[in-house]
This record gives structure tokens, sequence and C-alpha cells, in this order.
């Protein structure tokens, strides 16, 4: 279905006339190399009308905004009006900012304590679905939870955690009379954290286990020969033979922690200005609340600072990810 | 036939893991392991019933959610959806989700497959630097485009328009999809292009007739993934979007919470709105799933 919808846009130039699409220089100069087969040089000269579109929206729209995020960062700016040249005044701005630690303190937690939580946890999930009956159902069900939006998670949180909510009403059999105030504003970010872990691992977990279903069952059955324990199975040959499985969970988790938005936003139902209580704020929240709420002049400048920190953070996690996790592939 | 390279990988292994359990593997019961097992049986059984308890708050009044959040609807009433709908702007808002999110997923994967192919296929310094052009993307969170996003398209008086926000989850998308499906074509049998090749079709013919048709599945994937992205996204819209009569549906809902801070909540209301959000996702995952999950695997998983 698809298909037909998306032909007319993709292909109609080069259906009309491959043959009288000149080609760049250098794709002529590389197709007229001998050892290519026809097909291939044919091939070459699809460039344009192939990469072009894809290449020209992803430069525009992505690629040219970041490197303006660089340059704004480096700008004292209030959105409209002129931009003055401060080089990394922005960046000193922010580092004394007290509020900016603390959301970016808070986006640090989310990425190593919750993404160790996510880890440990899907990780044990993965060993014990392994060979469990009914593995489809249970890995079906504990998927679903990426696909959802998390401010869904936000808002029920809301709900769940209320004075009068659900989880006091459950509490209040067991004897507990004076339940702590879940939604006070410096219990948010922890019960965010909370929420993050019951809703990430399924994810990470449905990767990891595509990465142990593809060992071969003879090396658990060489271990149960050989006399291995659980734990020596798992040592000797699951986490080898996952290893770049869970490098590339670490690279995913550090990405999309970085950007977590949503669910801080709306947690436990907005606290009446609209903006979310600083504890709980992150690194994306600072720069949102900073350039678009509306509660003070637009501070383009620090708000862009503190994203390309965080851009700057994930460059060096996976970097530093990439280095670690290196190791020499074991083929089976 | 379409995709039966990629699904042989895929599958093949698996099944032989089921299958193929030796009996002294199939003895090892330990009590950790059981309490485990029970632990996930559990956490399944809350995931489906949080999802059912949920639909079934949207259809009670928000006296009677509070009074009793264990009843279940004495009746179907449509109340709630009906408030959500006018009150809270969400029969615009979805329909703006709709349209956004059906537009920019086909204009994603009908831009990125064509790109993805030409990478999949010629291997030359160029390909390999293109591919690493656009990997690049990957790593970037949105918010660090989100202002120089917006005053760009503040400039060409693109923020606040559907057709803006369009463009944007196109540019947007197209680093995961292009590796998505370069890794996809690459998975798939050259013979038959060779083959066609050989009997004089031109390079596009290839491509267009023998390629996309083999493709069919992974091009499926690409797009249901894209759906869910943009069905989901928030960040971006919330920032482009300033006008009630354009919010998509994550907009509306946050504007939704807002108002009833003033209000006073509304909490059936607010369970029909999150169910609108849900239930179109529900419907997809238990309609292709299993493709999604592949598809998910096979581009980060390698």
């Amino acid at each position: 279905m698809t298909l037909h919808l998306t032909e007319p846009r993709t292909g109609g130039a080069p259906a009309q006339s491959p043959e009288s699409l000149k080609p760049a220089p250098r794709k002529s100069r590389r197709g007229s190399r001998p050892g290519g087969s026809s097909i291939d040089v044919q091939r070459k000269k699809l460039l344009i009308p192939f990469v072009g579109p894809a290449f020209v929206l992803y430069t525009v729209l992505f690629i040219v905004p970041a490197l303006g995020a660089v340059w704004i960062s480096l700008h004292k700016w209030a959105g409209s009006g002129p931009m003055k040249f401060v080089g990394l005044d922005n960046y000193g701005r922010i580092f004394r900012d007290q509020l900016f630690l603390s959301s970016f303190g808070n986006t640090l937690l989310l990425l190593f304590v919750v993404g160790t939580a996510i880890f440990v946890l899907a990780f044990a999930l993965t060993l014990v679905l392994r060979d469990m009956a009914g593995k489809k159902i249970a890995r079906n069900v504990i998927f679903f939870p990426h696909l959802i939006n998390a401010l869904v998670f936000g808002v029920l949180a809301g709900f769940i955690f209320n004075p009068g909510g659900i989880v006091n009403s459950l509490l209040a059999p067991l004897g507990v009379t004076d339940p702590p105030k879940w939604l006070a504003q410096d219990n948010i970010f922890p019960l965010i954290m909370v929420t993050l872990v019951c809703t990430t691992t399924g994810y990470f977990t449905t990767i990891l286990m595509a990465g142990v279903d593809r060992i071969p069952p003879y090396y658990y059955e060489d271990c149960a020969l050989a006399g291995a324990s659980a734990f020596q199975r798992l040592r000797y040959v699951i986490l080898p033979l996952t290893w770049d499985v869970f490098g590339t969970c670490a690279v995913l988790w550090t990405i999309s922690s970085v950007k977590i938005f949503e669910i801080v936003w709306v947690f436990g139902g907005s606290s009446g200005a609209g903006v979310p209580p600083t504890q709980s704020w992150t690194a994306a929240v600072y720069t949102y609340v900073n350039a678009f709420s509306g509660q003070s002049t637009p501070a383009y400048g620090a708000a862009t600072a503190s994203a390309v920190l965080s851009l700057a953070l994930i460059s060096v996690l996976v970097v530093l990810l990439r280095r670690a996790m290196r190791r020499d592939a074991v083929e089976f | 036939m379409s995709e039966y390279k990629l699904q042989g990988t895929i599958t093949a292994p698996r099944r032989r893991g089921r299958r193929g359990v030796s009996p002294a593997l199939r003895g090892e019961r330990s009590v950790v392991r059981g309490i485990g097992v029970a632990l996930l049986w559990l956490v399944v059984v809350i995931s489906i019933a949080a999802l059912v308890w949920m639909v079934a708050q949207a259809f009670r009044d928000t006296r009677s959610i509070l009074d009793d959040p264990w009843g279940v609807p004495t009746s179907l009433d449509f109340g709630n959806f009906v408030r959500a709908w006018t009150v809270g702007d969400f029969a615009v808002a979805t329909w703006n989700s709709l349209l956004t999110t059906v537009v920019s997923s086909v204009l994603t994967v009908a831009i990125a497959a064509p790109c993805a192919y030409y990478l999949s296929r010629v291997d030359n310094r160029l390909t390999r630097g293109l591919s690493l052009y656009f990997i690049l993307g990957l790593g970037i969170p949105a918010q660090v485009i989100l202002i120089p996003l917006f005053v760009m398209l503040n400039k060409v008086y693109l923020t606040d328009s559907i057709i803006g926000l369009n463009l944007v989850y196109i540019g947007v998308s197209m680093p995961f999809t292009v590796f998505l499906l370069t890794a996809f074509f690459r998975s798939l049998p050259l013979e038959m292009e060779e083959a066609a090749a050989l009997d004089g079709t031109t390079a596009f013919g290839t491509f267009w007739r023998i390629t996309l048709p083999l493709a069919k599945g992974g091009i499926l994937t690409a797009f249901i993934l894209q759906v869910i992205s943009h069905w989901n996204e928030t960040l971006l819209a919330l920032t482009l979007l300033q006008s009630t009569e354009k919010y998509t549906l994550p907009v509306a809902l946050i504007s939704f919470v807002q108002q009833q801070t003033y209000s006073g909540a509304d909490w059936g209301g607010l369970f029909a709105g999150l169910v609108i959000v849900v239930l179109p996702m529900l419907i997809i995952y238990v309609w292709l799933g299993r493709r999604l999950t592949e598809g998910l695997t096979l581009g980060m998983g390698k």
C-alpha cells in the first residue's frame, strides 16, 4: 500500500529518463573505470535522484539546526532583536546556575542510575524468559509500553499517587495511616525514575532477547555435559556472546535518556503554572523552559548551551562505550 | 517469498532453540528461577490489567472514579469521550495527529528508501561517508535542534503549521529510516537484480520492479515504526505549534491537563484522552506486532 502512495514522489524524474540524467562529473569518472558491470555504472548515476532528496531534507532540517545550535549558544539572544556575540559566556553562566546544575544532575541520574537498574532487570528478565513456557506472550506484553507516549504514564501517576489515590487506599489496610506525600516537589523525581524503570525495561529485554536467541542451543548442551553451573554458563557463554547487543543497548539508552522530556513535563499533573517543579527538571526541560515557557525573557543562548552540553555528553559517552565494549566479535 | 531471506535468518535459530532443548537442560529448575518466572508473570498480568483498567475508567464519570477507582463501568457511557472530543479539542487534535502521522511517515519512507537502496548497493568512499553522515543524526537529541529549528521555520512562516511540522518530522526521521532500510536492503539477495539487469532492465527498473517488491516487508516495518514515533512525538510539536486548532494529540493532552489545574480535575475526560492516545498504538501492535519487534531488533541488534 505504501509503495503505491510513495512512488510518484521518489521515482518521477528517474523513471522518465534515467539515461538522459547527466551524472555528476565525479560519478562518471568512477563509472568509466574498468571492472564495474553496466548495471553498477547505471546505478551510480542514480546518486542525485535517489540520495539527493533525503540528503537535502536531512541537512536542512537536522544538521543545519544542530550547527545553528552551537552558533546560537555563543550568543546572548532573546529570540528577537540583535544577537550579541559573547563567546563561551553562556556556558560559564549555566555552570554557575544552580538550576542548570540540578537539571543536568537529574539527567545524569536518569542516564546512570535508571540505566543500571534497567540493564540489571532486563538481563535478569532475559535469563528468565530464555526458555520459559509462553515466552512469546510475556515478551510481547512487556514490550508494549515502549509504544506508548510517556505522557500517559505521567498523567496516570498523578491519579495513582494522589493523596486520595489508589496507592494510599491500598496502603491503608496495611496500617500505613500517614503515607508519604508522593507528589511533593522533592518526591516527584524519584517517582519519575521508578516509573521509567518500569516502562523501559521491557523494550531492552526484547532487544537483549534477540541477542540471546541467536546463541545456538548446543552451547548450552555442552555446558550441561561439562557440568557448568548456571553462573559459569552465564559468565562464559551467554555474556560473551551477547556482548555486542549490550553495547548497542547502552548506546541506545544513552541517546534516549538524555532527551527525556514529556514524562517530566506532566508528571503527576502539572503544578499550576504549567511548568513542573524545578527539582524534577532534566536538561531537556531546562532548555525548553528557558526558551519557550514565556515566564521570563527567553534566553536562547543559555538554553542552547544546555542542549549542546547534552549533545557533548552523548558524544563522549558513545565514544567511551564503543571503546569499552570493543572486543573481538565472537563469531558463532 | 518477499522477505524469505530475512525471515530465515531471524526465525530459524529461534525455532531450533525451542525444539532442540536437550533433556539435560530441561531438567534444570531452581528456586530463584521459579521466583523469577512468577514475578515475570505478575508483571505481565499487572500490565494487561492496567491497560484494561484505564480503558474501563474512561467510561465512568469523575466522581465514581474517585469514589471507587476499582469499579467497573455500569454502562457504556461515551460522555467522557464526547467531552474530551469537544471541550478538550481532541477532535481537531486527533485529525491533525492522524494527518501528520500518515503524511510524514509515507513521505519519510518514500524519500529514505531510494537513498538507502543507493547506499546499500553502491560501495565507494562517497557512500561510506554518506552513511556515516546519516548515522550521525541518530545521536543528536531533539532539544539541540529545537531552538534553531523554531527560528528557521519562523523566518519562512512555517511555525504553527502542520506543513512545517510534517517537514520537521521527515527531516528528523531520516537518520533512523535510512539506517534501518540500508540494513534491510543489504539483507536481500542480489541474484534477482543481477538477472534482471542481464535481461536489460535499467538500474531504476531493478529498484522499482525487483527490489521494492522484495523489500515490501522491510518497508512496511519502517513505515510502522515512523507512524509510532510520529504519533507519540511531543517536544517538537509542543514547540512548533501554538494555536489550538493546530495541536496534535500529545499537545492537546498537555493543554487539557493544564486546564484542569484551574477547572478541577476531570479524570473521566482525562482517561478518555489517554485512551485516544494509546488505542491506535495497541491496534497497530496487535495487528503487526511481530514485524515490529523484528524490525527494531534488526535495526538495533546488529
